[in-house]
């Protein structure tokens, strides 16, 4: 090709960025929508505030097909071995949102059934709070966690020796 | 016929299931010893009250009455519009009465409620198992002396950790 | 020779989880089936994966801090959860209410009851395979959730009412706005029902399934659009009137069937009927205060008092904090009303403390949902998500 041709038609960057940007533009999330924080889950895929706007449009409620797990709602003890079997069940690579303050930290529910936050047995990437979060807020979930993916090395994903 | 009628007619037929029949708020709250509900209901219900709305229970402890638990029926009556309170008392140390779900089978699940929360025992249920908390949990959690933060069950599943070297969170 | 002797085929009966987990369960609802080929021939509903233990969070919140707690129950409607709560504890206490109160009460409720029943048609046409209708639905709440936040701040956990009134009025100009939604609400749901109502594949998957009668109705406790389908004319509104229903002209719809297909048809009916209702209540609203504060202690007095004045300051410490103010007479009530599912009630045991005894909420979704293992049996298992949206299963409000 004449060398006039390759400056506006190629750009040069390096692995990293490449799938970092391949990540978080088209992270498929799995909603967990348990409660009230499902309904308004469900509102941000409607057409007001719309998610497939950040290339999260494909929910797949199949853990196999989905790279994002969000909490949505109150988590009880007898729904916890569920949630964790799915989490489980998910490929790496997979990250996950708290959604709403019972996901977070039980929320107003402080009883005997309640798990006092979703973080205490599964890794949790982003919180977002609120009691449901406006979808505004989930949203602004949503781009603190593609500027997360966006700053992972390849190598964090490198197996730490077992003992 | 009118509530108050029937009230008196049921005291008449079974004096010594009928402990008391009170009012407040414009309603009546007729209370009976446990063990005699079944015949009580049956007699209501052909009285014209053929609608079960509610099935529930109150732990006595700190409030008094005749006994510790109480299980209270609210009954409709579509044709008159009248509505009843049915009161059944039963004593802690031995917390069973017969079931009324050969009358309604609305009874069914709202037993089973009464069970796993208060750990009443229907006589003649089909199916007396846990409905709300998970088989294998110990307690009866509406009971007053449970405590509200439980013992412990909501902390007790294993923490997935991830076998990479990844920070958890850059900020 | 042998003769080769003809044995039928043996079929084994698959046992199907249908999970927790499930985009066709309409939040966490559990269902153990056992097929024979595609019939159902046993199904074993099983609940509980959200019980959150509201009932032993009712004995130690307050009278007014439970109202909060009440609008995550049936949270698709959380007005009608709050107005029912309110109407219990005031009828437990002996406090009357404001007109003005009661009509914007209506106004709230019938508001919610659209919203309910624009999603509830529109999950059971998304599970069927019709996704239009979704999402008319889906925009037009879009816009109600407008109209609750002008009116109480937030979209879905509204905690409007308090014991003896409101929280707050409703603004200038809210009629007009109201006006225009429903303007609205009618135009979408006439297209809703040109789209499914004489739809052949429609009409295939919902006429004749899951058909309850009569007498099962009144035995397995159903109440609502659900009784309603079934021939049973019974509406809380017209027969047992609470907050001034009886000042308000409409029908009622009841339909003779009992299957999936009436049941949608009595929830398009009931949207229109509560448009009625709005208008009639937006013409007719007298003006007034909307909280009555009889001196017990239960409602907050305005802030410019507590702000500038030493009896409002002292006042407002008398009902919140935890040892004082708020005593109402030993006793009980239960208080029926009609909300989008049914029968919601609330149980209120008072001892005379700050908190309730015991507060139990009547749940409709539970109570409507113990019919389902009846109704499966002999129908194939594509009709199961048909039969779960017809019943309207809300997990908050039946597990509690």
């Amino acid at each position: 090709m004449h060398s006039d041709d390759i400056k506006p038609n190629v750009l040069t960057t390096t692995l990293e960025s490449a799938v970092n940007w391949g990540r978080k533009n088209s992270l498929w999330p799995m909603p967990f929508g348990t409660a009230c924080c499902g309904i308004e889950f469900m509102a941000v895929l409607a057409a007001r505030t719309d998610v497939s706007r950040f290339g999260a449009e494909a929910i797949r409620f199949s853990p196999r097909q989905s790279d994002l797990l969000i909490v949505a709602g109150r988590i009880s003890i007898k729904m916890m071995p569920v949630l964790i079997r799915i989490y489980e069940q998910m490929p790496e690579p997979k990250w996950v949102i708290s959604m709403g303050a019972c996901a977070s930290t039980g929320g107003v529910f402080d009883t005997y059934s309640v798990i006092q936050g979703v973080d205490q047995f599964i890794p949790v990437d982003v919180y977002v709070p609120g009691c449901p979060p406006r979808p505004e807020g989930v949203v602004e979930g949503l781009i603190k966690l593609q500027d997360l993916v966006g700053k992972e090395k390849l190598s964090d994903y490198s197996l730490t020796p077992t003992k | 016929m009118p509530t108050a009628t029937i009230l008196s007619k049921i005291k008449e037929r079974f004096p010594g299931a009928v402990l008391d029949i009170t009012e407040f708020a414009d309603e009546h709250i007729l209370h009976v010893q446990g063990q005699d509900i079944l015949l009580v209901l049956t007699e209501l219900k052909v009285d014209g009250f053929n609608f079960l709305a509610d099935l529930t229970a109150i732990d006595n402890l700190n409030l008094g009455g005749f006994e510790r638990f109480a299980v209270s029926y609210h009954l409709l009556s579509h044709k008159t519009t009248e509505r009843l309170t049915v009161k059944a008392y039963i004593p802690e140390e031995k917390p069973s009465l017969p079931s009324v779900e050969s009358l309604w089978k609305t009874a069914d699940w709202q037993e089973r409620e009464v069970f796993d929360l208060y750990g009443i025992k229907f006589e003649g249920h089909p199916n007396l198992i846990r409905i709300m908390n998970p088989d294998d949990f110990d307690g009866y959690p509406l009971r007053k002396d449970y405590p509200r933060l439980g013992r412990k069950e909501r902390s007790d599943f294993p923490v997935i950790k991830r076998p990479f070297k990844k920070e958890k969170r850059t900020e | 020779m042998t003769r080769v002797t003809e044995q039928p085929l043996e079929t084994d009966k698959m046992v199907l989880n249908f999970g927790p987990h499930h985009p066709a369960t309409h939040g966490t609802l559990r269902i153990i089936m056992e097929l024979e080929g595609e019939t159902v021939t046993k199904a074993t509903p099983e609940i509980g994966y959200l019980h959150s233990g509201f009932e032993k969070l009712g004995e130690d919140l307050d009278f007014n801090q439970y109202i909060t707690i009440t609008d995550r129950m049936n949270y698709l409607s959380p007005l009608c959860n709050n107005v029912a709560y309110a109407l219990a504890a005031e009828k437990l206490i002996g406090i009357e209410v404001s007109k003005r109160t009661e009509y914007i009460r209506v106004l709230m409720c019938e508001l919610s009851r659209i919203a309910d029943h624009l999603l509830n048609v529109g999950m059971l046409a998304v599970d069927l395979g019709a996704m239009t209708a979704f999402l008319y639905g889906f925009r037009l709440r879009e816009d109600i959730y407008d109209l609750f936040e002008i009116a109480t701040g937030t979209r879905l956990t509204t905690s409007y009412t308090l014991v003896g009134g409101l929280m707050r009025d409703i603004p200038e100009g809210y009629d007009k706005a109201v006006i225009k939604v429903l303007n609205e609400v009618a135009e979408v749901a006439n297209d809703i029902e040109t789209l499914l109502n004489k739809n052949r594949i429609w009409q295939n998957r919902t006429k004749n399934i899951g058909i309850i009668s009569k007498d099962d109705a009144i035995s397995y406790g159903i109440s609502g659009p659900m009784a309603r389908a079934s021939g049973i004319e019974w509406d809380i509104r017209v027969n047992e009137p609470y907050s001034r229903y009886d000042d308000f002209d409409f029908d009622v719809a009841i339909a003779l069937n009992g299957d999936v297909f009436d049941r949608y048809l009595v929830r398009m009916e009931e949207i229109r009927q509560s448009i009625k209702i709005c208008r009639q209540s937006l013409e007719k609203m007298p003006a007034g205060d909307v909280i009555v504060d009889p001196g017990l202690g239960y409602s907050l007095p305005p802030k410019d008092e507590v702000y500038n004045s030493i009896e409002g300051l002292i006042y407002h410490f008398e009902v919140t904090m935890p040892n004082r103010g708020m005593t109402p007479p030993v006793g009980e009530a239960y208080v029926p009303t009609e909300s989008p599912n049914g029968e919601l009630g609330f149980y209120i045991v008072s001892n005379g403390n700050r908190t309730p005894y015991r507060v139990r909420t009547r749940p409709p979704s539970l109570i409507n949902y113990s019919i389902f293992s009846k109704l499966i049996e002999g129908h194939m298992l594509s009709d199961a998500p048909a039969i779960i949206g017809s019943i309207n299963v809300i997990a908050g409000e039946l597990d509690r």
